[in-house]
Parts: structure tokens; sequence; C-alpha cells
């Protein structure tokens, strides 16, 4: 009796285990493959999107969840927006957006297809894109086929469309749509700092820290605000002097040598200063992991700079009391504010893809970007030339204040973000050169670690 | 019982006072400053307390600050809770059907291999969570069970399951086989046996086992975080979600406060029903 059971119990376990294998092997939704061909071929009208995503009914949209501010936003205005167009938004608060990524990747590798697996949208840019770009599961060029993608400037001809065509120098392919802008600034706590002594140069920053040690710090890398920290480094001390121009070009057109060339006096610096940072002592310095560490020594005292993506970032910390009182923005590193814009996304194997782009539409709209602005204090991604005046007003009432800055001193310091192939490689030299104070030469550095890179 | 307590405190020694303060102080102690910033709007080293307080700006702030947004639809602190309780019931009595027979046999039966059997049982422990997690994820995406909450529950038997089976082993050993003897040979049926005299025995044990197993339950991360892909957030996934930025603001503060609530009643129903049933009426005595 034992016997019999146990070896009928192996058997079935046997073919269910086979059977749910094939089920998630096989493309199981031919209808959402049929959508995706149709749509991206053009032959649907955006009713025909509106229809299906009625009765897909839900939409899945993974975004950071670390911002009070963001979130009471998506779950008070976005999510009843978009159910007065019929589709349930189902905000997923992650902590980080590899999650995301590394999920969207999982599915796929589990032969997970258009309309099988669980991420419909996703808030990205940089890194995270490329990854998804070169593994190829994104839903396909949407951006531009979607109404409101006249709100943004894709003519190639225009230097201004850059950002929507090139996210950290990678092409967007129209595979997402911008939905935020954001530049890198740098606030200052008035209390300790006054306006006569504030630096605009990372020169002058290394002179005040002769004279102050340890008041200053930056996240480190590979966090990504670290990241464009220390790209803005590389950026100022160009030995060719014209700033991004050459990081705009993918490791391959650059090379090894060159890159290394390149940043070998930003690197040096960032040595140079390494004693004179937070905690260091003539030593190693404290470096937070992210910005919410950086913000608490801000608070604190601890440091008297707080360099993040933020155009509003102080209107926001003071709002909710994680600034100081006498917080303000001010120009710095002056010429060299990286600015870039971050996106939304559709994987391949979004489980409900027209809704996904009726959210992608309906986020790329001027209502749902000036309630953003105006309440979650971020920056619009929509193109302010492309609207009609009444919309470009409406942008305009919308913006929260800015403290210490005006709107044109930042546009006058703007500087492009790096190319993200450049990215991994800077980052690795900068753990190996200053974390890990390796004794090697920048260029052996940079030559290994763009030929591991290359592997 | 508690008037008694106070008077035998003045008979301590100032050393015997100082120990149970300082014992007091550790336990107590953490949760002041949480208690303290969940009220905040803006404390900034060096200050003994906020410079601003939240129920100065409530009124001012165009977003729910502190309390306001915890026990807000926003945070998530109602979703997340009730996750959690569904979880931790449903684990609790899965693992306890599982682990009731199973304590049985290895308390009383002597078998071949029992004794590695033994040793098996506490593997779950041993290895890594993440490793299982990842692994169970590779599995669970491809079995459709990603995500689900039947793919946590049977995520979280894994980490229960040895505590619930040594525990329950113990009362079996305890409960000699001669009560269900007695019952037997006075006519007692199966499960009249079963209901009046070996579940009852084995009450305390039952309820000591269910109610850790819960508590287990409540406060496993990595698998949920894993499993729950961030569609089924849990009191845990939520804090860590809301803390792992390594600063604790007013809000993150009151969701900590919150995390540790099922703990506290739980430790308070436990000490009642444990206390009273042991050594109140249970067996030896």
């Amino acid at each position: 009796m034992t016997g019999l059971s146990k070896t009928a119990l192996r058997k079935g376990l046997m073919t269910a285990g086979a059977l749910v294998l094939t089920t998630a092997l096989a493309h199981g939704d031919e209808a959402a493959e049929q959508f995706r061909t149709d749509f991206l071929g053009g032959k649907l009208s955006w009713e025909d999107v509106s229809k299906r995503a009625a009765e897909e009914g839900k939409v899945n949209f993974y975004y950071w969840g670390g911002s009070d501010t963001i979130n009471v936003w998506i779950d008070s205005v976005a999510a009843p927006a978009m159910k007065e167009l019929g589709v349930t938004l189902n905000p997923v608060r992650i902590t980080s957006t590899k999650d995301a990524i590394d999920l969207v990747l999982a599915e796929k590798n589990s032969g997970k297809g258009v309309g099988e697996g669980s991420v419909d949208a996703v808030w990205v840019n940089g890194e995270n894109f490329y990854t998804l770009k070169q593994q190829e599961a994104l839903f396909g060029s949407f951006a531009e086929s979607v109404p409101n993608s006249a709100n943004f400037d894709w003519n190639p001809d225009d230097p201004r469309s850059l950002l929507n065509l090139r996210d950290f120098g990678v092409t967007t392919d129209s595979q997402e749509i911008p939905w935020s802008g954001q530049q890198y600034v740098c606030a200052v706590n008035r209390q300790y700092v006054d306006a006569a002594d504030t630096p605009s140069t990372f020169e002058e920053m290394k002179a005040y820290l002769e004279k102050n040690p340890g008041k200053f710090t930056y996240v480190k890398p590979p966090h990504w605000v670290g990241n464009t920290f220390v790209q803005s480094v590389m950026y100022s001390f160009n030995p060719d002097g014209n700033g991004g121009v050459p990081f705009q070009q993918s490791i391959d057109d650059l090379g090894a040598a060159e890159l290394a060339r390149l940043i070998k006096p930003g690197m040096e610096y960032l040595k140079s200063i390494e004693p004179l940072l937070l905690d260091a002592d003539g030593g190693k310095p404290r470096y937070p992991e992210d910005i919410a560490a950086l913000d608490g020594m801000f608070l604190n005292g601890e440091v008297y700079f707080n360099c993040k993506f933020g155009l509003y970032a102080v209107h926001t910390g003071l709002q909710t009391g994680a600034y100081p009182e006498k917080a303000e923005a001010f120009i710095f590193p002056k010429g060299v504010m990286i600015a870039n814009k971050n996106y939304l996304a559709i994987p391949a194997n979004s489980p409900n893809p027209a809704s996904a782009l009726l959210l992608a539409n309906y986020m790329a709209s001027v209502d749902s970007q000036a309630s953003k602005l105006q309440n979650a204090g971020m920056p619009v991604g929509i193109d302010v030339w492309k609207l009609s005046a009444d919309d470009a007003a409406k942008v305009k009432d919308a913006a929260p204040p800015l403290y210490g800055v005006t709107q044109a001193e930042l546009d006058a310091n703007v500087a492009p973000d790096t190319n993200a192939s450049l990215v991994d490689v800077i980052e690795a030299t900068w753990l190996e050169y200053i974390e890990r104070g390796s004794s090697s030469s920048i260029e052996e550095i940079v030559d290994t670690m763009v030929k591991q890179m290359a592997q | 019982m508690a008037r008694k307590a106070t008077n035998t405190f003045t008979h301590l020694s100032p050393f015997q006072r100082f120990y149970l303060i300082a014992v007091a102080g550790l336990i107590v102690g953490p949760f002041i400053p949480l208690i303290i910033q969940s009220l905040a709007f803006r404390w900034a080293w060096p200050n003994l307390l906020p410079t601003v307080w939240w129920m100065e700006q409530r009124e001012r702030s165009p977003i729910p600050l502190a309390w306001d947004y915890v026990l807000s639809p926003y945070s998530r602190v109602y979703e997340a809770t009730f996750n959690t309780m569904v979880i931790g019931l449903a684990v609790t009595v899965i693992c306890l059907a599982i682990c009731l027979p199973a304590a049985r046999v290895l308390a009383r039966e002597s078998f071949r291999g029992k004794s590695s059997f033994e040793f098996f049982l506490s593997l779950p422990l041993i290895v890594p969570e993440a490793a299982i997690g990842i692994a169970l994820l590779m599995i669970f995406i491809n079995l459709g069970l990603a995500g689900s909450y039947f793919g946590i529950i049977i995520a979280h038997l894994i980490p229960t399951i040895p505590y619930m089976v040594r525990m329950l082993t113990a009362v079996y050993q305890g409960l000699g086989r001669e009560f269900e003897e007695q019952a037997m040979i006075l006519g007692a049926t199966r499960w009249q046996i079963l209901r009046m005299v070996t579940l009852p025995m084995l009450m305390p044990g039952v309820v000591a086992g269910a109610l850790f197993t819960f508590l287990v339950s409540s406060n496993i991360f990595l698998l949920t975080f894993f499993l729950g892909q961030g569609k089924i957030i849990t009191l845990p996934t939520l804090l860590f979600s809301k803390i792992s930025g390594g600063t604790l603001d007013a809000s993150a503060a009151g969701i900590t406060l919150i995390v540790s609530l099922p703990g506290i009643i739980l430790l308070i129903i436990s000490e009642r029903f444990i206390k009273e049933e042991a050594f109140g009426k249970g067996f030896g005595n």
C-alpha cells in the first residue's frame, strides 16, 4: 500500500512539474504578442489601445518608493486619474530599481514573453535602461506613438532634443518615454557658510576644505549620485578643457588609453581631497552610501554641503524637515552641473501592455506633469517649448520656489551626463584607485577595467 | 502579584537594583528616541530634543507628515499589517498540522536513521536565508508562485518547521504514554483520547510553538522580500524599504514602532497564557 502510493505520488509530482514547466516555456499569450506587433507596426488607433487597456483593467507600475512626497502623489493623483481611464494603477514600491530589472530579466529567462511577466512599467534611467536594452527586454519603440509624444522634442537636428533621444549617451530609440528632468544641484547650509566663502569651483572647494577640514563629502560610487559627482569632477579637470564633450562617446569609440588620459587629472584631484573630507582627519574619509545618509549628515551639520540630483531638493527638504533651516542651493561646480532625464520603460514581458501605454501617455500629459511638479517637487520631463502658451504657463505656475539660485543660472551651467559605457569604467576606476587605494597607475587600472567589461 | 513585586523591590540591594534598571533601560531605552523621532519635524545633532515638532508644522505642510503619513493609506501600513497577519496565521496553522504528527513520531518511535533525520531538521536554520531565497525564487518563478501569498507561506514554512518540530517533540517527550494508555483502558475512543487527554496536555507546548512560529513568520524579511517581489508587502519589508537609506525620519520611526507592536502583543499574550497553562493547572503538579 505504502509502496504503491509512493510511486503514484512521485509520478504525479513529476507530471505536474513537467506540465508547469512546459506551460511556462511556451509563448502562452498570443493575443498580447499580436497586440505588440500591431501597435509597434502602427496598425492600431489609440481607441484600440484604450479598449484593450480597459479589458486588461490593471497596470503594475514599479518605481523607487523611497520618497514620501512621490508616494503620496502617485496614490492620490496618478491612481485616481488612471481609474478614470478605466485602469487600476497598482503602484509597486521598490527599494532599488535594479530589483525590478532583475525581476524582468529573471522572468524573461524563464521564458515569459509579452502578457506573461509581472512588470508593466518601470521608472528607469542610465544603467538600468542600458541593461534592459542590451538584454532585449523592452516592449519596443512606443514613446513617439502615444498621443502625448507631442509634448516632447524628437527632432535630432535640434540639440534640445538630446535628452529625449539619449539616456546617459545610450540611444533611447523611443523604448522609454521621459518622465522627469533633473539637474545635479548642491545645497549649502548658510548657518555655517556665508556667501563670500561659498566655493563655485572644485579648486575653491579644496581651498575651503583646507581651512575647514571635514565639512564636505560625497555619495560614494557605485551609487549613481556618487557616479555623477565623480563625472562632474572628470569634466572639470578634462585636460583638453572641453568639459563633458568627449565623454559623450562610447568606450569603443573613445578607447581605454584616451579615457585614462582624460580622467587622470580628475582622479588625482579626488585622491588629493580625500584627507580633507568628512572624518578623514588626514586619513580615510567617510563616504555616505546613498542620498538619505548624506541628507542626515547635512541636517546634523556634519557636512555643510549636500550635492545630489534635485532642482527642488531644498524646497522638498525644507517642507519635510529633512534639510536644515538655513539650507539653500548654490551654483557648483560652475558650468558642469550635470542634467539628465529619467524615464518610464515598458518591459518586453509586460502582462498588460495596453494599460502600460495608457499609463505612459498619462504620465506625459501636461496636467500630470504640472501636478507632479507642484506636489512632489519633481521637475517636468516634457519640453516646455513644445507646449502651447497656456500649458507652458501652467507648468511655470506649478513650479515650487528655488532657494538661492535662479532657473536662468541653473540653465546657464548645464552639462550633459556621461555615456553609460564610460560610467561603468569610471566607477570601477574610482573604486580601485580611491576606495581600495590601488598603487597601479590610472592608465593600468582603466585598461584592466575596459578589458574586464569587454568580456 | 504586582504589589508583592513592588514591595520586594525596596528590599533589593543597590547592586541588584542597578542591574534590574540596566536591563530595563536596555530593553525600553531604544524605544525612547524612536518615539521622539516619530513626533519630530526637524531633529538635528546635537540637540537633545527636536527643534521643530511635527505638530507645529502639521497645519502648514501640504503633505502628510510623521504620524499623519504613517496612519494614512499612503504609508501602506494597513496593507502590510493585514498581509503579515494572514501569512503568519496560515504559516502557523500549516506548521502545526505538519509538526504535530511528526513530533509524535519523533518522540515516541525509533527508526533507522532517526538521529541523522533529527540533524537534518536543523539544516534550514544553518543554510543562509539568502541562498534559500534565491534558489526558491528561481523555482517559484517557473511554477508561477513568485509574488503570491501561497509562495510566501511555503517559503515561511522552511525556517519555522525546525523550531516547531523541536518544541513539540520536547513536549511529547514530557508527556508519557501512560496517560493515553490509561484513558484507553478506561474505554475511551482514539478521538476522545486525542481531544480530552493528549491535546489538553500538549496545549502549553502547542500555544508556545504557535506563538513562536507566528513571531518568526512575522519577522522574516529576506524570504518575503525575494518571493513577494514588491507585490506583497509585509511589515518587515515595508520597514526595510523605509529605513534602507540609513536615516530614520519621523515617518520611518513611526513605522518602526508599528512594526514592533505585533511582537509586543504576542509577548504579553504568551507570558500570560503559558504561565497560567503550564504552571497554573499544567501537567506535573
